[in-house]
């Protein structure tokens, strides 16, 4: 992973990825992370120093909420689970990612 | 179980933190390990992946941190929009107790924030002068006395004073300003050149006085007053340059102030050099300036005094006859400009300011009461987890959307009640008619809606929260429980209410005592059907000494032969008016003429009519007649006080007294006195008689034609005299077509106008006293009707035992009295300490006055009487049956 560094993110991607992630249901840190690794078969290895500061910024802005809980394994574990506020956030980047998508797309595509 | 997390349990961000990342880094290890990684490598792998540890917890903490507080703001926030839409449909589902909470302390904030901004308009406002704090006021001590300057003492003292950036004099005088369409008399100063730059005003357009005008022969220049300016030149800069006709003569307008220069209504409107001539500066008799210095940067008022009294030691050396006693005084502007409205404003503050608190005390019932009603509700919400602290914030919540309701009512009857104040106050407060519901009063408002709520809902609040659940729900929010707190409460609110109340009536009881003592003072004169009117000979139109007497002789003629005049006569001063200087006389017998035995006495100079048309009686001697003339033997009548004082336990008819002139030979100027004239009190009816004497005109001393630039026409008619205003202007016309007639007013009007302060203060305490009344009535009922209702029942068995109605009454009547009495005891306690701050509005009525203490507190008895017998008598007529079925 060092050595073959995932493509850098583009700003505010994460945070997106961390929504969708969370659209599922509640999860832990750590399963936030692997299901970003898993979902994009590694084509994004996120940052893993970032995701816990993005965390708890989506959390004072309202995207997020967090409550202690029990893990699969029965540790006590930190969830974050999606608020309504997230919910429409999602909704918006997930709109905006498609579209923005879409041109760069059209671009590299048509010669 | 999150619900619990979120509310009740939050754990301690770097807990919180470290948590998190040791589970984060556990669970890699573990995911690594599965894979094949040797454990000590895979704990390695997961902590690198996460990056620098260290950095991230203090990153996480500080996020956390932020995030918590933000957490806290916003829950914060979204119970206060809670709290405030259910306060709305309580307060809507009770309309009309919403309504009486509300009117009730918009009163009481309304008229506390309408006297202040009164107060901040009159006192707390600076000056619209540079540094008005380095400005102060200089004077003589004449006998104990503050007086005005003369002109030679003026000079040295000026001369002398280092520690003052510059020391400027005004005398007031007055022009006719006759071009245009009416002459019309202005006040005017006449001002030394620096007067502009020691007040700390620059003009508007043009310039000031430059020292070459101020000399005699060069003083032909003027500098304009704002108001005077736009009112009878339309505010034309043109002007500026260009000559106006005052008294006769051109004078060039240099230069216009501006409009804050206009300090008070009725001061000065326009400004000439005083230009001083050489003989004037050594004149050190004769006191009419008023003098004003600026303190020079970082010199002390202590280094004045010394610096003025090493001026008077020399003076009163050089000038033994004039300056004997000199001593110079000097006290801020600011205190003189405001003089004693301060205290009475505070005073009102005060009275207004009490009202608010038995508003505050009627509302705290109101809210106790609902309290009572609303016991199950609060009851039930503890029981569903509610904390103490949160239901004594949702009931604050309630006095406070309540008390800022009353402030939006208050703020719009205050606007009402400022301009309502400002018409009907006394002339001459200074600044008055410039109080307005500014930002400052709105602020004012604000606190005091914050200050009320807080005092007459905590206290509920308090008894509510601390109502324990089970009891409440127990016994369907009648709340007998607590009872006891909260009945001592309510009789504390009587106590404070009757206290408060007494301490109002009391002031304005010992006013109205006052102004009754008053109206049976006579002034000395018969007021009734004399009218007056005062007009100025220009110095630059009448410069004869024949001439001006015959004038005034014309004058008294034209008055006298109109139509139902009976008696008129031209005096230099009437009474309760401007004018009438004071002049040191020297009773034959005494010791030397110098100043310190002169006895200072006010000088009428009078046609021979005057006291036959004032009604004043002659007590001894003769009146004036057409005989005593210039040529003969000078006569002079003296008032009873003078004659006292001069000539005590003698007959001061045919003693002589010297005055006014100096004789023949450098001797004394002796007069005979032919008569003793009844006292009149000048300067009011509140204002003991002081030392008068009169001179006949035909006899004025040759200096008195210097004094008197104003006279006064004094008619008397059976009939209104208000009627006479017109022919009265009309016949002085016939005399000189340019002299203006000022200041026309019956006697009567001149003695409501003394009056009018005090008129005014009476009018307002009582006004309050009579509200605080009121008020307090009301919660005297509402407690009492409160008390019936809670111990119907036992009212109920009572009776069904055999007690009789009057003795249920007289149940009820005791109750109510005891809190009663107690206030009236601490009511009066008050009272007796509070009566000093009136002390100076006080006329022949003692500040610690037994009669007003006994009528006040029998007001207050009987009308907490009247309050408690109506639902004393609803409790005599319970019918015990139906009391003892409503369990």
């Amino acid at each position: 992973m060092t050595t073959n560094p995932a493509p850098e993110l583009l700003h505010g991607t994460l945070d997106t990825l961390i929504l969708k992630t969370l659209s599922g249901g509640r999860r832990h840190g750590y399963a936030i992370a692997r299901a970003i690794e898993g979902a994009t078969e590694g084509v994004v290895e996120i940052e893993e120093g970032s995701l816990y500061p993005a965390l708890y910024r989506m959390e004072r802005k309202g995207w997020v909420e967090a409550e202690w809980g029990l893990s699969e394994l029965g540790r006590r574990a930190k969830f974050y689970r999606l608020t309504p506020k997230g919910r429409r956030q999602l909704t918006a980047q997930a709109t905006e990612w498609a579209r923005f998508a879409g041109a760069i797309s059209r671009v590299l595509l048509t010669t | 179980m999150s619900f619990f997390n979120r509310v009740f349990w939050r754990p301690r961000v770097a807990d919180e933190v470290d948590e998190e990342l040791a589970f984060h880094i556990e669970m890699r290890t573990q995911e690594l390990v599965a894979r094949g990684m040797d454990p000590a490598a895979a704990r390695r792998e997961a902590e690198r992946r996460l990056g620098d540890l260290g950095r991230m917890r203090t990153t996480l903490h500080a996020l956390g941190t932020e995030r918590n507080r933000h957490m806290q703001r916003t829950q914060y926030f979204g119970e206060l929009a809670q709290d405030i839409a259910f306060t709305w449909r309580q307060l809507r589902k009770n309309p009309g107790f919403t309504a009486v909470a509300v009117l009730t302390l918009a009163l009481g904030i309304g008229g506390t924030t309408a006297i202040f901004s009164l107060l901040n308009a009159v006192v707390l406002h600076p000056l619209p002068l540079r540094e008005p704090d380095r400005l102060l006021v200089a004077g003589e001590t004449f006998q104990g006395n503050l007086s005005d300057m003369s002109v030679g003492n003026y000079v040295d003292a000026a001369a002398g004073a280092s520690s003052l950036d510059g020391l400027a004099a005004m005398n007031i005088s007055s022009f006719n300003l006759s071009d245009g369409v009416t002459p019309e008399r202005i006040v005017a100063g006449q001002v030394t050149a620096n007067f502009f730059d020691v007040m700390g005003a620059r003009p508007e357009i043009g310039r000031t006085f430059t020292p070459e005008e101020d000399r005699p022969g060069n003083n032909r220049v003027v500098v304009l007053g704002h108001r005077l300016w736009m009112r009878r030149f339309g505010g034309s800069a043109a002007l500026v340059g260009r000559s106006i006709r005052m008294n006769g003569v051109s004078y060039v307008v240099s230069g216009v102030m501006p409009a804050s220069f206009d300090l008070t209504t009725d001061s000065e409107e326009l400004w000439t050099p005083i230009a001083f001539t050489p003989e004037q500066r050594v004149l050190h008799d004769e006191h009419y300036l008023q003098v004003y210095g600026r303190l020079r940067p970082g010199a002390s008022r202590e280094r004045l005094h010394a610096e003025l009294e090493a001026v008077a030691v020399r003076l009163r050396r050089d000038f033994p006859k004039d300056c004997s006693h000199l001593t110079f005084s000097v006290h801020p502007f600011t205190d003189d400009f405001v003089g004693d409205y301060r205290t009475r404003l505070l005073v009102l503050l005060g009275a207004v300011a009490v009202v608010l608190l038995i508003a505050c005390g009627n509302v705290g019932n109101l809210l106790l009461a609902r309290g009572a009603a609303r016991g199950r509700e609060i009851a039930v919400r503890r029981a569903l987890g509610a904390g103490r602290g949160r239901i004594v914030r949702q009931l604050l919540t309630e006095s406070v959307v309540l008390a800022l309701g009353a402030a939006g009512a208050g703020v719009v009857f205050a606007m009402w009640a400022t301009r309502a104040l400002i018409a009907w106050s006394p002339q001459g407060v200074p600044r008055v008619e410039q109080a307005r519901i500014d930002p400052a009063a709105l602020g004012f408002a604000v606190a005091l809606a914050l200050a009320s709520s807080v005092l007459c809902g905590l206290a509920p609040a308090l008894q509510l929260a601390r109502s324990d659940v089970q009891s409440g729900l127990r016994d369907g929010g009648r709340g007998s429980t607590g009872g006891g707190f909260r009945d001592r409460l309510r009789a504390g609110l009587i106590v404070a209410e009757v206290a408060l109340s007494l301490l109002l009536l009391f002031g304005a009881g010992l006013l109205i005592r006052s102004a009754i003592a008053l109206q049976h003072v006579s002034p000395g004169f018969d007021p009734t059907g004399v009218l007056t009117a005062r007009f100025s000979l220009p110095e630059a139109v009448y410069t004869d000494p024949v001439r001006e007497s015959e004038t005034l002789r014309r004058i008294n003629d034209a008055a006298a032969a109109l139509p139902g005049v009976s008696a008129s006569a031209v005096t230099s001063f009437a009474a309760m008016g401007g004018g009438g200087g004071m002049n040191g006389l020297f009773p034959e017998g005494g010791e030397m003429p110098i100043e310190q035995h002169l006895i200072p006495s006010t000088l009428r100079l009078t046609t021979p009519g005057f006291l036959g048309a004032m009604r004043t009686p002659m007590l001894k001697g003769r009146n004036f007649t057409d005989e005593d003339r210039a040529s003969g033997q000078k006569v002079m009548i003296v008032s009873a006080a003078l004659a006292a004082r001069a000539f005590p336990g003698q007959d001061p008819i045919g003693k002589r007294i010297a005055c006014c002139e100096p004789g023949l030979n450098g001797g004394q100027d002796w007069k005979v006195v032919i008569g003793v004239a009844g006292d009149i009190r000048s300067r009011g009816p509140a204002v003991a008689p002081r030392p008068e004497f009169y001179l006949p005109m035909a006899q004025a001393p040759k200096d008195a034609w210097r004094w008197y630039r104003i006279f006064y026409v004094v008619v008397r008619t059976d009939r209104d005299p208000a009627w006479l205003a017109d022919s009265l202007r009309a016949a002085v016309t016939t005399v000189d077509p340019d002299l203006p007639l000022f200041d026309v007013r019956t006697m009567d009007q001149r003695i409501g106008l003394t009056l009018a302060e005090s008129r005014f203060n009476t009018l307002l305490l009582s006004l309050l006293g009579g509200i605080g009344l009121v008020l307090a009535a009301t919660g005297i009922y509402g407690v009492i009707a409160y008390f019936v209702s809670q111990r119907t029942q036992e009212i109920g068995v009572r009776i069904a035992l055999g007690a009789s109605r009057g003795s249920v009454v007289r149940l009820i009547l005791g109750q109510a009295l005891r809190p009663v009495a107690l206030g009236a005891v601490v009511g009066v306690a008050a009272a007796l300490a509070a009566g000093r701050v009136l002390s100076s509005q006080l006329f022949g009525v003692s500040r610690t006055d037994p009669l007003t203490i006994a009528a006040v507190v029998a007001t207050l008895i009987g009308v907490a009487l009247v309050a408690s017998a109506v639902p004393a008598r609803r409790a005599a007529a319970v019918d015990p049956t139906r009391a003892l079925q409503s369990e």
